[in-house]
């Protein structure tokens, strides 16, 4: 029982310092999910339906994007941009590092929810004289956005864990304050769980979110 | 590590290509002079060395010695702006001209002063062994004579067991994951010692006053020196002036203080006369 006192003295003790590290980890991961996604949609787009050239040069992106560990995108985009003269602070690289890694996952999510559509929507699209444009937004979009939306709420959870190797540059995100507070006090289970804990509510929101998504977009039956 | 090196060769080979005409300018001196404020690399996580306060304000013995070159620089130790990095980022953060300097209880090795320049050393860490104080033992030789009876609790390592085994031969080594964690084994009677950097020891006594004590020997010695870009002579002769008279000079009670703080112990002042150093 005192042990749990003195656990919760030394949290309410690093109340500001949590919240803060809360504030930082909810904010890149907010930036990098919503940058991320916006970019991720024109990738997906690209590559149902962009010419030869842009495919290619399009899943030249994704494929080494996803193929590279986000540790190495985080340094990457920390020290080698420095080296051309464009200098990020530590905060700024691990946002666009974690939007870029997050637009490559959303890409393919989004590809493979459109060519999930079978082409004879599009041919009786075409059929009833929709545009192209038309077609897209009334026919083929709705479908695949409801095709989409668990695999992107996975994503985005992915993104909220990814953001704790942001520490490794200096970003003074949640794990890197946890890491500060056990540091003084050496009560390392006890406030890794705590922190394991906040990131698990992170997620579950995220998972909620997506869940009233899903609902406000199913198909009325 | 290889990766962090690597990166850091492409980064310094690139910035000298593109940052030559600032180079000619002069000396970092001069530049961290002109800008009013030192811009040091240091970590936020390993006390004494460099943790966050209650506060949270920056403190450590790593820390003050960042203090102590701002002082000499601005005549205020406080015009610091910290960049906080991993232990990974020490190197690679000096070589892209990130910080002015990296104090991070960074050991002294000949691999890694092939990439920065160090300056002179402000401590000498080693491994300790901590006992408790109403323990069954009472120092480091009736542990060794104890032989294979003695459990020595210790952080987890490849070289170890290794490690303890260089002190004490025979005893039993239980590994742990975390610092708090080999603190714990000896408190509950799990373990008869505690062996880590005696700086951890040190600070660990200090914060739980009569309750534990050093068993008396050291061994597997390291040294902790600052680090700064390679090819700036000036640079490197201005922090190890500071540091160096930190350490026998004017500054001296600034030092003394901050190891008083951090490792409990008194220093006894550089002898007058004869300088120290040609002893």
């Amino acid at each position: 029982m005192t042990e749990l006192s003195t656990f919760l003295e030394q949290v309410w003790l690093a109340r500001v310092v949590i919240l803060k590290g809360l504030g930082v980890t909810v904010s890149i991961s907010l930036l990098a999910i919503v940058a991320g996604s916006i970019l991720g949609v024109f990738v997906g787009l690209s590559l149902v339906y962009g010419n030869k050239l842009l495919r290619f040069v399009v899943r030249a992106y994704t494929d080494f994007i996803r193929g590279t560990p986000v540790l190495v995108l985080v340094l990457a985009s920390y020290y080698v941009l420095s080296t051309i003269g464009i200098e990020l602070g530590p905060f700024q690289a691990g946002v666009l590092a974690l939007a870029i890694f997050c637009s490559s996952h959303v890409g393919e999510i989004v590809r493979g929810g459109l060519q999930a559509i079978p082409q004879g929507q599009t041919e009786a699209a075409k059929a009833i004289g929709l545009t192209f444009v038309q077609t897209f937004a009334y026919v083929l979009w709705p479908q695949a956005l409801r095709q989409f939306l668990p695999a992107w709420v996975n994503t985005a959870a992915e993104m909220v864990k990814a953001s704790t190797l942001l520490s490794v540059i200096g970003v003074a995100e949640l794990l890197l304050r946890t890491q500060e507070i056990i540091s003084r006090n050496f009560m390392s289970l006890q406030f890794y769980f705590f922190a394991g804990l906040l990131y698990f509510v992170i997620n579950y929101s995220i998972e909620r979110f997506g869940k009233y998504v899903e609902r406000k977009t199913a198909v009325p039956s | 590590m290889n990766n962090f090196s690597r990166a850091g060769m492409i980064a310094m080979a690139a910035a000298t290509f593109f940052a030559t005409p600032v180079l000619a300018d002069g000396s970092k001196l001069d530049e961290v002079l002109a800008r009013g404020h030192l811009v040091l690399g240091t970590g936020s996580t390993n006390a004494p060395w460099h943790f966050k306060s209650a506060d949270d304000k920056l403190q450590g013995f790593d820390v003050d010695m960042g203090r102590i070159v701002a002082k000499a620089l601005f005549g205020d130790p406080d015009k610091i702006e910290y960049v906080n990095q991993s232990s990974d980022a020490r190197i690679p953060n000096i070589t892209t001209d990130k910080v002015d300097l990296t104090c991070q209880f960074m050991t002294v090795t000949g691999e890694r002063a092939q990439q920065i320049a160090f300056t002179i050393p402000y401590y000498r860490e080693g491994v300790g062994l901590m006992l408790k104080a109403d323990g069954k033992y009472a120092d480091y030789d009736a542990l060794k004579a104890a032989g294979s009876s003695v459990t020595i609790s210790v952080l987890q390592n490849v070289y170890a067991e290794a490690m303890v085994h260089a002190a004490l031969p025979e005893a039993n080594v239980d590994q742990y994951e975390s610092v708090d964690m080999i603190y714990q084994a000896l408190e509950s009677g799990r373990s008869d010692a505690a062996a880590t950097d005696q700086s951890s020891l040190a600070w660990y006594m200090t914060q739980n006053q009569g309750r534990y004590k050093d068993a008396g020997y050291g061994w597997n010695p390291q040294t902790y020196a600052c680090g700064v870009k390679r090819g700036d002579q000036d640079w490197l002769n201005f922090v190890n002036t500071a540091l160096h008279e930190a350490m026998t000079g004017v500054e001296f009670d600034f030092y003394a203080n901050s190891y008083k703080t951090w490792f409990g112990k008194e220093l006894t002042p550089p002898q007058i006369g004869f300088p120290v150093e040609y002893k």
